[in-house]
């Protein structure tokens, strides 16, 4: 009877990502840049969430008495020329970039895990696919999000729409990759030898131990997402005024160089702060959880 | 590798036919009638009738996209619906700027990323690995326009150092180009420099604790020609090809820089023809862009395949 349990469905596929992942995780803990990411990523997230809490003013309150006015007690950031506080600005910008920063990753995902899946397990696929991914890579990101932004409208949704387009060759090829990998394991081949259904396999023993290096893949994209949405907005293609979007507040700063040059520095260092933290848990996650593709 | 180079070709072509499809299938999905933004507001039938047949919009579809692919591999790639010229002349004036913007940005990224990256390798846990660790993690988490928005802040507006936009060729003016290429081609070449660093500093780490590097301490060569003549030569193999898959985002961060200080380059085209619906300028730009990013993947993955004898013989399998 136990000699029958070893090779089947549920032992093999349980075991490996509970280990796996939990030595990445006791590593990820023991490193700081990766936790102090973490640290700017959460309190990122609830800033935006809570912005209606927390910010001093309404994003669009104008207030004509004080237009332009530099950092102060009263305004922490400063006002732009309708007088509008930039604090609750960047805050309300803040979740303008994370909700199309997660919609996209998560867009892209959704299109781009199932392809890699069936392009790494059936090789006849593979053709396909592949030429598919190298064609969206033939675009250099931005004329693709640009042109993308050009035939659906400048909008919210052209932006998320356009950014995850930009990012599902990534997202195939690293699911591809990782199928390659795992369909030639000992435990897939058990779970092949077993009987289980090309479903069960993809989706119970090969996608649950893919998953490490997809959520590595997650945080490499997201602040990608983030600059996209920012260029895209401030090119004018993406999100349009008055919604606070940090890229059309980097955009509408440009021509009031001169009388509010803190307009042009408050959303930017908003969007630093925040890759920099995705891009440090970034780094920390893939130290963790896959040691040998890190550049470090 | 006679295979393996026919089958990396074949795939190339087969990406190209795929990429003039989408080009010419994409254009005709944006919203607008280009005939009608030709023709202005007040238009009437027999004018916008008399621009659809001057510009061949009137034919069926696949005529005009056979009729396109055959020009393209001519030369001809149309009129700008805009400007009424010549796209392929339009593109040869861009290019040059763009090009030297590229070569200047390249320069300062190579420079910058791989000294950073040595002094890293080989100055492991002092405060020079953490400060070009940081200044690499910067590079990759600075959005390159806001970089290039606080440039102009400080440099032009502040301290009116160098210009805030403008164009002058170095074939012209080399000491003005200078001063009007520095801004743009740091604000280009920072995420470069980024990557570069931390590809020479793996490499290098690696390179350091190979047994021909001992050898040659062994000899009793300096730690300077040790570090130069023998780790980072074979070191810049393989970040050379690492950078040269990074050139095609180059081509993506010239379209921002280029719009920030306004250079008359290929990227300012781009967006230009995007915003006016200049349809076969748009084509123009993307195919040509697209032909460059296909050719630039196939050069760097026969480069990669003879550094790497493994990508040929299992290329097929991962």
């Amino acid at each position: 009877m136990s000699t029958i349990e070893l090779v089947t469905v549920d032992t093999a596929a349980a075991r490996v990502p509970v280990t796996r992942g939990r030595r990445g995780w006791v590593r990820l803990r023991r490193n700081p840049l990766a936790l102090g990411g973490l640290v700017v990523v959460v309190v990122a997230l609830l800033a935006a969430v809570l912005a209606g809490v927390i910010s001093p003013f309404p994003a669009d309150h104008t207030d004509f008495a004080s237009t332009l006015q530099p950092p102060s007690i009263h305004h922490w950031l400063g006002t732009d020329e309708l007088g509008r506080d930039q604090l609750s600005r960047v805050l309300y910008g803040l979740r303008v970039s994370l909700s199309v920063a997660v919609l996209a990753v998560g867009l892209s995902l959704v299109v781009g895990v199932p392809l890699g899946l069936l392009s790494g397990f059936y090789g006849f696929l593979d053709p396909v696919v592949s030429r598919f991914t190298d064609t969206l890579l033939s675009f250099p990101f931005l004329v693709l999000a640009v042109g993308l932004a050009a035939i659906l409208g400048p909008s919210l949704t052209t932006v998320t729409v356009a950014i995850a387009i930009a990012g599902v060759p990534g997202v195939i090829r690293v699911s591809r990759s990782e199928t390659l990998r795992l369909r030639g394991l000992d435990f897939v081949a058990a779970a092949v030898a077993d009987g289980a259904s090309d479903v069960v396999v993809l989706g119970r023993h090969i996608l649950p131990n893919a998953l490490n290096t997809l959520i590595v893949q997650a945080t490499v994209a997201a602040p990608a997402a983030i600059i996209g949405e920012a260029v895209l907005s401030f090119l004018g293609v993406g999100i349009q005024p008055p919604t606070p979007s940090l890229g059309v507040m980097l955009s509408a700063a440009q021509p009031l160089f001169r009388d509010g040059p803190w307009l042009a520095v408050f959303p930017g260092v908003a969007i630093v702060i925040l890759t920099l933290g995705l891009n440090l848990l970034g780094d920390g996650l893939r130290d963790a959880f896959d040691p040998k593709e890190s550049p470090r | 590798m006679g295979r393996y180079l026919a089958r990396r070709l074949l795939e190339s072509v087969i990406t190209f036919i795929l990429v003039t499809i989408v080009v010419f299938l994409g254009i005709r999905a944006l919203p607008g009638d280009p005939a009608r933004a030709l023709a202005g507001e007040e238009s009437d039938p027999a004018t916008l009738a008399q621009i659809r047949t001057k510009f061949g919009l009137d034919q069926p579809i696949w005529l005009q996209y056979i009729k396109y692919v055959n020009n393209a591999l001519h030369g001809d790639l149309g009129r700008s619906s805009r400007t009424g010229l010549d796209v392929s002349t339009s593109i040869r004036h861009a290019l040059p700027v763009t090009l030297q913007l590229a070569v200047f940005a390249i320069a300062i990224a190579a420079l910058i990323g791989v000294l950073a990256g040595v002094v890293a390798a080989v100055r492991r846990r002092t405060a020079a690995e953490w400060a070009a660790n940081g200044v690499a993690l910067l590079g990759l988490s600075v959005p390159s326009f806001w970089f290039g928005l606080m440039g102009i802040l400080l440099f032009a507006v502040a301290y009116p150092l160098l210009p805030a936009s403008g164009f002058v060729s170095v074939f012209d003016d080399p000491v003005q180009s200078f001063r009007h290429l520095l801004m743009p081609a740091i604000v280009l070449g920072s995420g470069l420099a980024a990557i570069i660093m931390r590809q020479t500093r793996s490499a290098m780490i690696e390179a350091m604790g190979t047994d021909y590097v001992r050898t040659a301490r062994a000899k009793g060569l300096g730690g300077g020609q040790v570090v130069f003549g023998h780790a980072l030569r074979n070191s810049l193999i393989v970040v050379t090809t690492i950078a040269g898959l990074q050139l095609g985002g180059l081509i993506s961060g010239a379209v921002i820089t280029e719009q920030i200080f306004v250079l008359p380059g290929f990227g300012k085209l781009t967006i230009d023809a995007v915003f006016t619906r200049d349809y076969p300028m748009i084509q123009g730009v993307t195919l040509v862009t697209a032909t460059a990013y296909i050719g630039i993947n196939l050069l760097v993955d026969l480069l990669y395949s003879v550094i790497d004898p493994r990508v040929r013989v299992g290329g097929a399998a991962l």
